[in-house]
């Protein structure tokens, strides 16, 4: 690739990029705008806050920081870990505009890369980690030159990121290619194997002690420590690796978009052998919204994601059973932004066909709902399972504080979810691995508001788990399921209204 | 069901049909009556209020206002029995997509409480050259076979109000032919069929009737022999302005 040729195209991406964002920007109401500003505000807020607070934490707290010093290496390392899962899980990267919008347009690679690298911080688990970094950080070494002491730390979180987007482009290109489907299962299989290996031979620690990450710690300790050579220097290369990350980029994310997404094409192509006729209307609306869900490639690959890494991490880290209950909201919330929160998107544009036929409107809410829950509940379990290798023998209180979390933290989450899906309706094809059931700003604020909730009552039911019996997290659920059964009821009224469905399934079906 | 001057059965009696979103006025007060036996053309440019009008006639739209009566059952009143009697083809799309023509065919068949229609089903794709494409899923369709599909769904219980909103529409002439006969076995068994198409020589073809709207408002109610040719393309083309 000769280099005039591919500043000039860098430039261009760069344009293009800057027109797809006005673009989206356009189809804002004045509501969405205001909203956006109020959003990016509380980010830059809360960054801030992140940054500056923990610094000036003073006694009688103190600054007892020994402990966390020794983890810090293993906290830069696991911010990396988490972009790298980010971009291979959402297919190299979401789309700044959806593929079926962007088709008449002729979006470059260059384009999409710098987009997806644009859209990774839109997502609330990055935000929340890259906020413990930095208030991590500025705990340790106090309120001294602040600024030079998160540098280095901002920088590394950039730096994550892009060598996400080109770990996660190469992992397309591969899923892309002939097998690619088995390779990446062998790939996932090899590397989920390893880490059980570390764990089970008790060298995790050691590993993790080794992280060359430690070098984010040095130079945040040198801009604090006003040693400017050296707080320089690290800059320096920092700033080099993001570039070349950046640039670095740019021939996997060609390589894999240029390649025909063979899953896709195998699912859109297979033969599916019809099942028996169903024996209700419930059942057979039940057995093609469950259809939709599994026959999409963002939807089976998020689902087995969100079902397994936070298992894997319980199991990494031998949670403790009082914690383990905060994992349910993890994982219902990861669930319903894969569709929940748009769920007549599994529709498509069949809603209006599907609006014509003669049942009654309660029915197909209550198959959307009975899917949503469900796929929340089977990955919830599966986390909860792998968690419970190493979190020993659980106490009735413990079990039963688990498992009510798990279910109020499902019925929370899919009420929440359908009231979206009928207030606030998208279309989205759900297609592309790329794909998301809303654009990607509203997905932002979707994730915070479900991640506030759910951990608020995964820490309700983390304080059942103490307790001397089972009884207290289940009378503690029982308020929690009616207070959602009457949610879910409220929407369903709306939905039962004629002009309110109209629009959800004119919207979706556009 | 009420009857028109003659012995005719009226199936589709709207009567001064308003339909607005928010600030806009999509239908503006047509009046339509479709009778069995017989097929009607909705003409008409782009936002015209064609396909509003047809999602109104099957159930998916409630009217803001008018009258609209279909098969004898008032559409605002009892909006399940109407989606009983009639089958839609939608305009955009109209098929989930990941799901298989034979998984539509079964969900049509239970909610319509249909017993012994796998036959008809596998005639009907056989006839809409669908058969080998029976258990894909609609997602890798091209824009022709799901139109087809689109169709087959439409006709598949033999509805007394057949509504195809541009049927023709990106199909090939093997899917018109069989798209066309649906319209005829349609009108054979008493149906009223309603087509809404910007095609006008193959909405002739099928029709007995035309009805051109503009601007939501319906501007002119013809015989389908004053549409044909050279001198119906000319008088069609001065309506539309």
């Amino acid at each position: 690739m000769p280099t005039e040729h591919s500043w000039t195209e860098l430039r261009r991406g760069a344009e293009d990029l800057r027109a797809l964002l006005a673009f989206r920007r356009s189809g804002l109401t004045p509501v969405s705008r205001k909203r956006l500003r109020i959003g990016g505000g509380l980010v830059i807020t809360l960054t801030v806050a992140a940054i500056a607070l923990p610094a000036y934490l003073k006694e009688p707290l103190g600054r007892n920081v020994g402990d966390l010093v020794a983890i810090m290496p293993t906290f830069y390392l696991g911010f990396l870990v988490l972009s790298v899962l980010a971009a291979v899980s959402s297919g190299g990267g979401r789309e700044l505009v959806p593929r079926d919008q962007a088709v008449a347009y002729p979006v470059s690679t260059v384009t999409e890369h710098l987009g997806a690298l644009l859209l990774a911080p839109l997502n609330v688990a990055w935000l929340i980690q890259a906020w413990a970094l930095l208030g991590s950080t500025t705990y340790i070494f106090g309120p001294h030159y602040l600024p030079a002491q998160v540098t280095p730390v901002l920088l590394w979180i950039v730096l994550s990121t892009a060598v996400g987007q080109v770990v996660g482009w190469a992992f397309e290109g591969i899923r892309r290619g002939p097998h690619g489907t088995w390779v990446a299962r062998g790939i996932t299989t090899a590397f989920g194997a390893g880490v059980l290996a570390l764990v089970l031979t008790h060298t995790l620690t050691n590993v993790l002690d080794h992280s060359p990450t430690v070098r984010i710690y040095l130079a945040a300790s040198y801009g604090g420590g006003a040693d400017w050579g050296r707080w320089s220097a690290y800059v320096a290369v920092l700033l080099a690796m993001i570039a070349a990350a950046v640039l670095i980029g740019l021939l996997p994310a060609r390589w894999a978009l240029q390649r025909p997404q063979r899953e896709e094409l195998r699912l859109e192509s297979g033969h599916h052998e019809p099942p028996p006729n169903p024996r209700s209307d419930l059942v057979a609306m039940v057995r093609l919204d469950r259809a939709s869900v599994w026959r999409s490639v963002p939807l089976r690959r998020g689902l087995l994601v969100l079902g397994m890494m936070p298992g894997v991490v319980a199991l990494g880290g031998a949670l403790t059973w009082d914690l383990v209950t905060i994992l349910p909201g993890l994982v219902a919330s990861g669930g319903a932004l894969l569709f929940g929160v748009n769920a007549w998107c599994l529709d498509g544009r069949g809603a209006l066909w599907r609006d014509s036929l003669p049942t009654s409107p309660r029915i197909s809410y209550l198959a959307k709902v009975v899917v949503l829950f469900e796929v929340l509940l089977v990955t919830g379990l599966i986390t909860i399972a792998l968690a419970a290798f190493r979190a020993g023998r659980p106490t009735a209180a413990e079990l039963v504080s688990v498992l009510a979390a798990l279910v109020v933290v499902a019925a929370q989450v899919v009420a929440t979810s359908m009231r979206w899906s009928v207030t606030r309706p998208y279309a989205s094809d759900m297609r592309s691995a790329r794909a998301t059931p809303a654009p990607p700003v509203v997905m932002a604020g979707y994730s915070a508001r479900l991640a506030v909730k759910t951990t608020v009552v995964g820490l309700v039911f983390s304080a059942t788990a103490i307790a001397s019996t089972w009884l207290v997290p289940f009378l503690v659920a029982v308020p929690m399921l009616l207070w959602s059964a009457y949610r879910l009821a409220r929407t369903e009224s709306a939905w039962a209204e004629p002009l309110v469905r109209a629009r959800v399934v004119a919207v979706v079906a556009s | 069901m009420s009857s028109s001057g003659g012995n005719e059965i009226e199936r589709i009696h709207i009567r001064g049909l308003w339909v607005r979103f928010g600030s806009v006025e999509a239908v503006r007060g047509i009046d339509i009556s479709a009778y069995a036996g017989r097929a009607t053309a909705l003409l008409g440019r782009n936002g015209a209020g064609k396909s509003t009008t047809m999602r109104v006639l099957a159930g998916v739209i409630p009217p803001t206002e008018g009258e609209v009566v279909v098969d004898g059952v008032d559409v605002r009143h009892d909006p399940l029995t109407v989606k009983r009697s009639t089958g839609f083809c939608p305009d955009v799309g109209g098929l989930v997509p990941r799901a298989t023509p034979w998984e539509h065919l079964q969900l049509a068949a239970r909610l319509r409480r249909m017993q012994g229609w796998e036959l008809r089903a596998q005639d009907l794709l056989e006839r809409f050259d669908l058969g080998a494409a029976a258990h894909r899923v609609t997602g890798g369709f091209s824009h022709g076979m799901g139109r087809r599909l689109s169709v087959v769904l439409a006709a598949f219980h033999e509805p007394s109000v057949l509504l195809l909103d541009e049927p023709f529409d990106g199909v090939d002439p093997l899917g018109v032919e069989a798209t066309q006969r649906v319209i005829s076995d349609a009108k054979d068994r008493g149906a009223a069929v309603l087509v809404s198409t910007h095609l006008r020589d193959l909405a002739m073809e099928a029709c007995e009737d035309a009805l051109v709207l503009r601007g939501g408002s319906a501007v002119a109610a013809l015989g389908s022999e004053d549409l044909v040719g050279e001198d119906g393309a000319r008088a069609y083309r001065a309506l539309l302005d």
